[in-house]
């Protein structure tokens, strides 16, 4: 079994920056990423993607080439398409790669997954031709890919209006856009404003987005409710509601956004305490500014930890690496603190604007009507009315949702239907969606194969007895997972 | 009927390579994903569900949602993290009664 001094668990932002910044001070760092290009979602295929794409995509994607530069630069080893499928709180790790699963271990570990486009199940969600914003976005980054048909864009969030400023700017056909955000912000935006307004080059930028929306000539509607997507084998159609009329919309493909969440299997599966957050939505690990977890080998460090965009999440990869460097023996707290203290300063003039951001998208009970044929759980096949049936014959929590229906169950584990099943159960009950639990998270994190794992060499140390892989169950109960 | 749904940007020259896609060779573009090559291609069908029996499409493009699970090189993978090369064997099983196994 290797042994590093820190992995980082992602090659995103975060993942770069605390790689490359622990590398340079001398750490052996082993950078795994289930990608098989650096950068994560924001910066994806940043290195190899052509000039005219890059225009495009314009600063915001080309500012992480100097990330990538860096962490190219420094020792750090970086293996890609590494899936990571088991990772313990003593800094012991399983992963499969080309086939083959190893087991490694750090004295800390930084998970820096990233955030995932929030699901949201609507009636037809599951067609082919619907599809995440950000997945229109990603095939674009990675292949140069455009829609061919006609585009309808639904949902509510900044990244939501990016990418209908990207395909209009394309020459894309966008039918409509659909924003479930009210025409009124809400009244916490209002307290969020001032802030804002010191990031004047931020607000422009939103401002240049609706622009480019509006020169485009695309139908935007606001305040929209009931999104459907229809047809028979594929997209047909998309209907929604908007101010009291039926809309209809002939369409190709339908792009679907609803915010993004924290990615956090990994913090689950470890046992990191999670923590809910109300005005978004969405659960996340507790941390503090560095990063540490309750875990003490475990690091959070990006918008894995919290949502907060890819500069944020990179000052907050350095930081971990910094409080990590530390707690190595590398440098003393007043080294650390002063090689903190200009990335803490970024991160403050980052920030300004996302409370605002955060109150006008936030996400609103009201925008959810979940319809009893609405599929929930895509891979098992599971409607609203399948969950509320059960609810009402008294299931309360998500892992005896998951028993009795089999949601959550199926490959993705959770990660599509998860926050819904719980946003299911706080309509049906009147409660908040986190009053309903999480689902547990067990490993393997991702499928693989069992040849794999009777091939592996496996370490078993002392304390962990013989039956390491078979006893998780109780392991985690201990942890209060 | 045209099933594409993405086009190549015009500006954009793939390299291609020789793969087997469901039976048969299929000039896949390298340089990217199983499932953004075979969306290039006008393949937008990945799998037919074990559980629905209805086909899907790739929906996250970035490792979350599992429905670009297919066999590739005789195992079930995610096609949007599976990288194209040269030989590559890709079953969809998109006619068999029950769809892939999960």
């Amino acid at each position: 079994m290797s042994h590093h001094d820190v992995i980082v668990i992602g090659a995103g932002p975060a993942g770069l920056a605390s790689s490359a910044c622990l590398a340079e001070m001398g750490l052996n760092v082993l950078t795994l990423d289930e990608q098989h290009r650096i950068g994560g979602q924001i910066y994806r295929n940043m290195e190899a993607a052509p000039q005219h794409r890059r225009n495009l995509l314009g600063e915001d994607y080309t500012q992480g080439l100097s990330l990538a530069k860096r962490f190219r630069q420094s020792s750090a080893t970086y293996e890609n398409g590494a899936n990571v499928w088991q990772v313990e709180p003593d800094g012991t790790l399983c992963y499969s790669r080309w086939g083959q699963s190893a087991q490694v271990k750090a004295n800390y570990i930084i998970v820096a997954t990233g955030a995932m486009e929030r699901p949201m199940p609507i009636p037809g969600w599951t067609l082919p031709g619907v599809m995440g914003a950000g997945a229109a976005n990603n095939l674009f980054k990675e292949a140069g890919l455009n829609p061919s048909g006609r585009v309808v864009l639904a949902g509510s969030g900044p990244l939501l209006l990016l990418e209908a400023s990207l395909l209009a700017q394309k020459g894309v056909s966008v039918v409509a856009l659909l924003e479930t955000t009210p025409v009124i912000p809400p009244t916490p935006a209002i307290s969020a404003a001032p802030k804002a307004l010191r990031r004047t080059d931020f607000l422009w930028k939103g401002v240049a987005m609706l622009r480019d929306i509006k020169k485009a000539g695309i139908p935007h509607y606001k305040g929209v409710t009931h999104i459907h997507a229809i047809g028979q084998d594929r997209l047909e159609a998309v209907e929604a509601k908007h101010a009291g009329k039926q809309l209809r919309l002939d369409a190709e493909l339908l792009l679907l956004h609803f915010g993004v969440i924290p990615n956090t299997h990994i913090f689950r599966q470890i046992g990191c305490k999670m923590v809910w957050k109300g005005d978004q939505r969405y659960w996340h690990p507790q941390c503090d500014e560095w990063g540490h977890t309750n875990c003490e080998r475990i690091f959070a460090a990006g918008d894995g930890a919290v949502v907060a965009g890819a500069l944020a999440a990179q000052y907050k990869g350095e930081l971990a690496a910094l409080e990590v460097a530390h707690c190595s023996g590398i440098i003393p707290a007043y080294e650390r603190d002063a090689l903190a203290e200009p990335v803490k300063k970024a991160l403050k003039h980052d920030h300004w604007p996302r409370p605002l951001v955060d109150a006008i998208y936030a996400p609103r009970p009201e925008q959810i009507n979940f319809d009893d044929n609405t599929v929930v759980c895509r891979c098992e096949n599971i409607s609203v009315g399948d969950l509320r049936k059960v609810v009402h014959e008294g299931v309360r929590e998500l892992n005896e949702l998951k028993v009795v229906t089999r949601s959550g169950m199926g490959p993705c584990q959770g990660r599509m239907c998860g926050p819904a099943l719980a946003e299911v159960i706080a309509v049906e009950l009147d409660q908040s969606p986190d009053q309903a639990g999480r689902l547990n998270i067990r490993p393997p994190l991702k499928p693989v194969a069992l040849h794999e794992i009777a091939e592996m060499s496996l370490h078993v140390g002392p304390a962990a007895g013989a039956n390491w892989l078979l006893d998780k169950k109780k392991s985690a109960g201990k942890k209060g997972a | 009927m045209d099933d594409s749904m993405f086009n190549t940007d015009s500006a954009d020259r793939p390299d291609t390579v020789m793969v087997t896609l469901d039976g048969k060779p299929v000039a896949l573009p390298t340089g990217m994903n199983v499932a953004a090559a075979l969306f290039s291609i006008g393949e937008t069908i990945s799998r037919v569900s074990p559980t629905s029996h209805e086909p899907c499409s790739p929906h996250c493009l970035m490792g979350v949602c599992f429905e670009c699970i297919m066999e590739i090189d005789g195992i079930q993978r995610q096609a949007c993290l599976t990288e194209v090369h040269a030989g590559m064997v890709i079953a969809r099983h998109l006619n068999d009664d029950k769809g892939a196994a999960t």
